[in-house]
């Protein structure tokens, strides 16, 4: 009898992941935090967009865990998530470390089903300079509703 | 007395990147000669020279997967402008080389671009031999540029190390 | 100098165990885009890789390939990788103190117990004689212990082959090789090219995702093989004097250096 995938049966209660690759050498090079920062969700098969652009819309519900994290391109070059700002009627970021390091990561729960998308401001440390880095793009959380079935 | 002088240009970039300054510890130059080269492992070597060597200079980074480059090298001349005061011992860099180093030996930049159109330093081979008519006893300061991958703060340079005719 | 180049697939692993494939489910990176690599981000990279060589026609710059895969919704790749390991012990030790000292005290309750069944978690098996991760207990995205098979952190996939035109066709000599890395420790995948063939060669990377399935009652970890394309783009071109742009020549030295 072939093994049966509990996951589908349930809910699943892993967060909605959102993972931000950043090519800090390119970013401090270039001072363009934009055109190295890639981001990406794990609900692209709800309907999440802009993948791979700094202008990821995330598609998201009320209840919904999300969890923000980071992968540097250039695996020894610190890169760390700051500050995640947004409408706190919305959510409310706070970090955290993975026990026992002190890489970062930030998480929030989605407070509201939301009509249209609520933009949000990422800001990064890139190698040892003291000033964060923001890109200009804002990524969003969007509703499930909010926007018509697209695809990348 | 060798055929040849390695100089290594050992940079950490990221350091470099985020200070915006090849000081601070962020570069550091070794030599293999054995006629008494001077500040070795550190921005201000000088280089003990004879007349016929081949010097080359190789920029290895600290870090394997970031991209460190030699932009140019340009003797610095005392003739036939003095420089300024303040330029003859300038501070620590700061600004992008994009203008040629002051009294410079004029140089028209060898093209670097590859056969995909990219700027590609990595074609560069920097080495030349040691002119007979160079003097001897007298540092000849240069102005070594580097570049750290690309965009406007991936230029920085020293004007700090030197050739020696012993 | 030439930098090595880092390839890293960032893999959707949930999508991809649910659809049975990577296509759409793999996002590619190198640290090449300023030197033409293309689609830096996207499921199409192409990676440039820039070779040269000496006026006598040998090789010059020895250009070299790493591959490192991640799990996206993963505890990130700079995490340790024995980290997992860690936490579990460390979990464990904090259970054990926990229990030595509720045996010391007059009783012991059921809300104690229950609460220390939570830490313990649970395990996962490998299934018996099949490839798979060794046993090992579950944590989440977050690092802590979970008792959810729907909560688990996907473990990173990893790399069991490179194959393709470009290894066939001998552009690139693929090779597992041990890393004294502190963060990509333990195996990884690494290539030497030959750049002395200028052109567009494809390759494949076959991987091994991890899934939890629950059989008898225990939760066992399942490995599916699936395997995602890229391409490799070499051009070659002469090393040239940084000086004279041609060959050796003699240093351009001032009349009178400068002072100081």
């Amino acid at each position: 009898m072939p093994p049966k995938n509990r996951q589908s049966e349930r809910r699943p209660t892993r967060p909605v992941t959102i993972t931000a690759v950043v090519d800090p050498v390119a970013a401090l090079a270039s001072e363009n935090l934009d055109d190295n920062l890639y981001l990406y969700d794990t609900n692209r098969a709800a309907g999440s967009t802009g993948f791979g652009t700094p202008a990821l819309h995330s598609r998201v519900r009320k209840g919904d865990t999300l969890l923000w994290n980071v992968i540097p391109l250039e695996c020894e070059t610190y890169v760390a998530l700051t500050d995640i700002e947004i409408d706190p009627r919305i959510a409310e970021p706070t970090r955290k470390v993975y026990p026992g390091t002190d890489i970062a990561f930030w998480t929030a729960e989605v407070k509201q089903d939301l009509t249209e998308p609520v933009p949000y401001r990422l800001s990064f440390l890139l190698g040892t300079v003291s000033t964060p880095f923001t890109p200009t793009a804002r990524p969003a959380l969007a509703g499930p509703a909010a926007e018509g079935k697209e695809g990348r | 007395m060798k055929d040849r002088i390695s100089i290594v240009v050992m940079v950490d970039a990221v350091g470099a990147l985020s200070d915006r300054t090849l000081h601070n510890g962020n570069l550091s130059l070794v030599d293999d000669s054995s006629a008494g080269s001077k500040h070795q492992g550190t921005p201000d070597l000088v280089t003990a020279v004879v007349p016929g060597q081949v010097v080359q200079w190789t920029p290895i980074h600290v870090d394997v997967q970031t991209p460190v480059e030699i932009q140019a090298i340009e003797f610095l001349s005392g003739a036939p402008v003095p420089l300024p005061a303040d330029q003859a011992a300038p501070p620590a860099p700061v600004e992008p080389s994009a203008v040629p180093a002051p009294g410079a030996v004029p140089w028209t930049g060898v093209d670097a671009t590859d056969s995909n159109g990219h700027e590609n330093l990595d074609l560069l081979v920097w080495e030349g031999v040691v002119p007979y008519d160079m003097t001897p006893g007298v540092p000849y300061r240069y102005r070594l540029s580097l570049k750290l991958h690309e965009g406007p703060n991936s230029v920085l340079h020293i004007d700090s190390p030197a050739l020696l005719r012993v | 100098m030439a930098q090595q180049h880092g390839i890293i697939v960032l893999f959707d692993v949930e999508n991809a165990l649910r659809t049975r494939s990577l296509d759409g489910n793999t996002y590619w990176f190198d640290n090449m885009k300023f030197l033409g690599s293309a689609g830096v981000g996207t499921e199409n990279l192409v990676t440039i890789v820039p070779g040269t060589y000496f006026l006598d026609g040998s090789q010059a710059t020895e250009q070299v390939l790493n591959w490192l895969p991640a799990a996206l919704g993963s505890i990130p790749p700079t995490v340790p990788r024995n980290y997992l390991a860690e936490q579990e012990r460390a979990d464990d030790r904090r259970t054990l103190e926990e229990l030595a000292a509720l045996s010391g005290e007059s009783g012991v309750s059921t809300t104690d117990l229950k609460r220390l069944q939570r830490r313990i978690g649970k395990h996962a098996r490998k299934p018996g004689g099949g490839r798979g991760l060794t046993e090992a207990k579950l944590l989440d995205v977050t690092g802590k212990t979970t008792s959810s098979a729907g909560a688990y952190n996907y473990p990173a996939p990893v790399i069991t082959d490179i194959t393709g035109p470009a290894v066939t066709e001998k552009i690139i000599y693929p090779a597992q090789y041990g890393s004294p890395d502190m963060i990509y420790d333990g195996w990884y995948w690494a290539a030497t090219v030959d750049t002395s063939r200028p052109g567009v060669y494809p390759y494949t990377v076959h991987v091994q995702l991890h899934e939890l399935v629950e059989r008898n009652d225990e939760l066992i970890w399942e490995s599916v093989d699936l395997a995602c394309e890229s391409s490799l783009k070499i051009i070659s071109d002469p090393k040239r004097n940084g000086f004279t742009g041609a060959g050796l020549g003699v240093l351009p030295l001032p009349p009178v250096p400068a002072a100081g």
